[in-house]
């Protein structure tokens, strides 16, 4: 958005004069406000149990709308056509006001509801709306008596489906208690933090609406007009991003550096927990020693090679993280193949024009939408070693084997989620199932892409059908290849449900632990918050280096 | 028309605003209070409890929220609610879980709430319990961390066609040792390849029976250290071993559950928990045994229990007392025990009355659970006051599953164990 500059055309005496003096007002009334809320920030003796360097970087932030206050508070009195470090342009201050007075509202309302409770009151709502679900008849009732009056053009069967409608939510609002919520509503006004919370909102709202609709007398152009309400479409979604995504993870990156538990105020320990992630011991001894005993105090083995008659021994601190991380990598390099391959052939089958294909597309894309926790437990019994219909159809496949062909094929009776050499792949085959629809979308989003003539100039020089497939599907499906391969890797470096549902008991076999559900681990069963943000920070590192080598590579491909 | 679509949605944004408040109005003081229940019909049980109370307690309006599901595991909700302080006044947790909050200081000491309570008395309840419950982590300040919600023990469920198909005698009796209980598993296995003579899951408990029986301990006398570094440690992961080696036990880490259920399991060893489910589900005729005595020549158990606790950050911490004792008297626990899945925590002959009366109809040895609670030898689930007893039940999981897997011999285990989790001791 171009706003550096205000328009010649501007014409500030068609504003009405009590809107600068009026906006002047609101702007250190909240600069006031947000200072006296910075101060009793810093005098809160215990902040959350975030500790000190939270408490004072809240203070901090809450007083950037006073510096914001002041700032477009000197652009609306010194009028300047340009923007400076000190004093933004005429232009620039009547954007930065919108949005300030948009947050402003949204953040009072927010508030608001917080205050008043209001969050905890929707379980109540749905708890009273369920004991009388069936009044819910009502409408499908009043849409039936709409429809049949729009169908034979009648508006009074029209208008005695929006009167049925209305009734019935009457009587589902009174069931639930309406009047009661109506006068609860009303006693939340008793607080002044509610009161002050919903004024503030009005006067917010009320402002950011006046500066909005005078462009006009501020010269904007079209454009400018178009780039703002842009930004207003996208601002429910930025704001949720800042609070519920940008926050706790600078909170989590803060975190890392403490010594975090549940109930207690963190203290900051710097590095320790990433020194503890990474703290190794490399030892020797006889091979007739348990390795456990060349390791110091406070290491376990990672791993250990006998050389002759020495044994090396490899501990580490965190012997278990390392061993979760090297399950994670071998779960992606089992899922790349497995989710892609499969993904593109089914691709090319559903990209023909066979009838019945769209049926197919749907029924293959299902997985993708089916919640994890409900496949995984369906898997679990398909898992099962003697009721399964895995080891069902692997039994009947080798009796079949045996009594056709005469062979003496052993049947394996596989303990998927027990056998330590197959747990890991049990949750490889879950995902795959699960992430492959997705693929085959996108690739047959990128095979439609593919131009019909291209096809065409290979059948002509003679290509066969392998020869089109190679030479022109693969190359020109590579953009879409790629991003499959990124988005399916950085999934399977941060698999969780799978494991977290595919073994109900903890803990689960090490064999199956993942990197991320190990840190879940440390933080929901030991209660070590900070060593898990550093476990969270440190995977990451390491999932950003990866994409990172790989977008290069991909660029260097170019 | 468009008037009336104007009034729907002004009605729909009304109803919007205010339907939040709805029912917001209540008593003076809210109690909020939590517990994991199994299943629909505990959850109509505590509900019908929580109203009961509720109705006659004037000055309090207690707000019930069954926890835990699939997607949000009840402890998972329950640490994010305490972080982020919204946790209920009152709730329930396991009891291995019990020492980790307290040092955590999540939890209130109740200690002067108790004893300025003319009613209560520490020994109504079972006293493996009621130690940990009152162990102190400060000293000189004496401590009650809650009161036991239940306790529960295991006993041997049978499948009684499987043993009768086997020419087999029973389980329990005086003679009802190791020698008879693996005879048994090598017989009922052999009835057919997909049949097991025994199962259990894979979880601390099971094969922590195998280790006691043989006479060993997962902890040393005062819970300082690891204990698992002794011959009997080796004797009674050895015998489990063996079954596994053999298939005649289901593998470890399979729910044997359902197989028993399906009746291809000739004992599945559980505790009272899965009564409901087998009165519910096994279509063969079934009971249940006590565990057989193992090499310590002792009737060897374990008490499991979970217990109220009170919110550290509770508002109202004499209300919420007050809570924890309604919560736990006869009368409500002989509601929940009358539903079959737990016994009273209680261990006044009323109480063990009311569970021994239970299930009526339903033919279960309900005496078998009893004598497992006051087996000779019996364990009380025990919170580690000294210790990281998540990290220290991984390790000790692990270790398990390897030897039980073959990976790992059960001597390796005992020698290497100790110095594995020696850094989980706080000593």
């Amino acid at each position: 958005m171009n706003v550096s500059s205000a328009s010649p055309r501007a014409d500030l005496t068609a504003l009405p004069v009590w809107l600068r003096p009026v906006t002047l007002a609101v702007n250190a009334v909240i600069a006031l406000a947000c200072l006296a809320q910075s101060r009793a920030i810093l005098a809160l003796p215990d902040f959350g149990n975030l500790g000190d360097p939270v408490q004072a970087f809240a203070a901090m932030v809450v007083l950037l709308p006073v510096v914001a206050a002041a700032y477009f508070s000197a652009g609306l009195l010194l009028r300047r056509p340009q923007s400076s470090l000190l004093v933004p342009s005429l232009a620039d201050t009547r954007y930065g006001l919108m949005f300030f007075y948009f947050l402003a509202a949204a953040l009072s309302f927010v508030y608001v509801i917080w205050r008043s409770g209001a969050f905890n009151g929707f379980e109540f709502l749905v708890t009273g709306f369920m004991q009388n679900a069936w009044l819910a008849l009502v409408f499908m009732a009043a849409y039936v008596i709409f429809w049949i009056g729009s169908r034979a053009d009648s508006a009074l069967v029209r208008r005695t489906g929006v009167i049925v409608g209305l009734v019935g939510i009457g009587i589902l609002l009174l069931s639930a208690n309406f009047l009661q919520g109506v006068v609860d509503l009303l006693s939340t006004y008793r607080d002044p933090g509610v009161l002050i919370g919903t004024i503030s909102g009005v006067v917010a709202s009320f402002l950011c609406y006046a500066y909005l609709t005078r462009g006009v007398e501020f010269g904007e152009t079209p454009q400018q007009r178009q780039a703002w309400q842009g930004w207003l479409m996208l601002s429910p979604n930025i704001l949720g991003f800042m609070i519920f995504f940008a926050g706790p993870l600078l909170l989590s990156l803060y975190l890392s550096f403490t010594d975090d538990s549940v109930g207690r105020e963190p203290q900051v320990i710097w590095l320790q927990n990433y020194a503890h992630i990474l703290s190794f011991e490399f030892k020797t001894q006889p091979i007739t020693e348990p390795a456990q005993r060349a390791l110091s105090f406070g290491f376990r083995v990672l791993a250990s090679f006998d050389v002759g008659e020495t044994r090396l021994v490899w501990g580490a601190r965190d012997p278990d993280f390392w061993i979760s991380l090297r399950n994670t990598i071998v779960f992606c390099l089992m899922l790349l193949p497995l989710s892609i391959v499969p993904a593109l052939l089914l691709s090319i089958i559903l990209n023909t024009a066979l009838p019945g294909m769209k049926v197919y597309r749907a029924v293959f894309f299902l997985p993708s939408v089916a919640a994890v926790v409900g496949t995984a437990i369906i898997w679990r019994w398909l898992y099962s070693p003697n009721i399964g219909y895995y080891n069902y159809a692997i039994t009947s496949l080798i009796t079949w084997l045996n009594t056709t062909f005469g062979t003496s094929i052993n049947d394996p009776q596989i303990a998927w989620l027990t056998d330590p050499n197959v747990v890991l792949i049990s949750i490889v085959l879950l995902a795959a199932w699960q992430i492959m629809g997705n693929n085959t979308v996108l690739f047959l989003a990128g095979l439609q892409g593919i131009p019909r003539e291209l096809y065409e100039a290979a059948m002509i020089d003679g290509a066969n059908a392998w020869r089109s497939f190679w030479n022109v599907t693969l190359p020109l499906l590579r953009p879409t290849m790629f991003f499959v391969v990124i988005t399916v890797m950085v999934t399977g470096l941060q698999v969780f449900n799978e494991p977290y549902a595919l073994f109900p008991s903890r803990p689960i076999p090490i064999q199956a632990q993942t990197s991320v559900f190990y840190l879940y681990q440390q933080g929901f069963f030991r209660f070590q918050f900070g060593y898990a943000s550093a476990i969270a920070w440190f995977l990451f590192l390491f999932i950003f280096t990866l994409t990172f080598i790989q977008f290069r590579l991909q660029r260097e491909d170019r | 028309m468009l008037k009336a679509r104007k009034l729907v949605l002004a009605v729909v944004a009304t109803a919007t605003l205010v339907a939040p408040f709805v029912a917001q109005a209540q008593g003076e003081i809210t109690l909020r209070w939590r517990t994991r229940p199994d299943n629909q019909a505990e959850i109509d049980v505590y509900t019908a409890a929580s109203q009961a109370i509720d109705a006659e307690w004037q000055e309090v309006t207690l707000v019930y929220e069954p926890g835990g599901s699939e997607t949000a595991g009840y402890q998972d909700v329950l640490i994010s609610e305490i972080e982020a302080g919204t946790a209920p006044d009152v709730f329930w947790i396991p009891g291995t879980d019990i020492a980790r909050f307290a040092k955590a200081g999540l939890i209130l000491n109740l200690a002067e709430l108790a004893a300025a309570d003319p009613d209560f008395d520490v020994n109504d309840f079972y006293a493996g319990p009621m130690e940990f419950l009152t162990t102190s982590i400060e000293e000189g300040v004496p401590a009650l961390w809650g009161l036991p919600r239940d306790v529960s023990a295991f006993a041997l469920y049978y499948n009684a066609e499987l043993f009768e198909e086997a020419g087999l005698p029973l389980p329990g009796g005086d003679d009802w040792t190791w020698d008879r209980f693996f005879e048994a598993v090598d017989e009922i296995a052999s009835l057919s390849p997909s049949t097991f003579g025994f199962g259990m899951n894979a979880w601390w408990a099971n094969w922590g029976y195998f280790v006691n029986a043989a006479g060993g301990s997962f902890f040393n006398e005062d819970l300082t250290a690891c204990g698992l570094n002794t011959e009997a440690t080796v004797v009674g992961l050895e015998a489990a071993r063996q079954m596994f080696a053999a298939g005649t036990a289901v593998p470890w880490g399979t729910d044997a559950e359902p197989l028993f259920l399906a009746g291809q399991v000739g004992m599945f060893m559980n505790g009272r928990w899965a009564t409901p489910g087998a009165i519910a589900n096994a279509n063969f005729e079934w009971n249940v045994a006590p565990l057989p005595v193992g090499p310590s020549g002792k009737a060897t158990n374990w008490l499991f229990w979970g217990a109220y606790v009170v919110n550290a950050k509770t508002a109202h911490p004499a209300e919420a007392w007050d809570l924890v004792t309604r919560l736990t008297s006869a009368e409500i626990q002989g509601q929940i025990a009358a539903l079959g899945a737990n016994i009273p925590s209680r261990q006044t002959q009323d109480a063990i009355d009311l569970f021994l009366s239970s299930l009526p109809g339903s033919g279960v040895n309900n005496q078998a659970f009893i004598d497992g609670t006051t087996a000779e030898d019996v364990r009380s689930e025990a919170p580690l006051f000294n210790g990281n007893w998540p990290a220290i039940d991984a390790a000790y999981g692990q270790g398990v599953t390897a030897v039980f897997n073959g990976s790992l011999s059960a001597q390796e285990f005992a020698d290497t164990i100790c110095d594995a989790v020696a850094a989980e001791f706080d000593s």
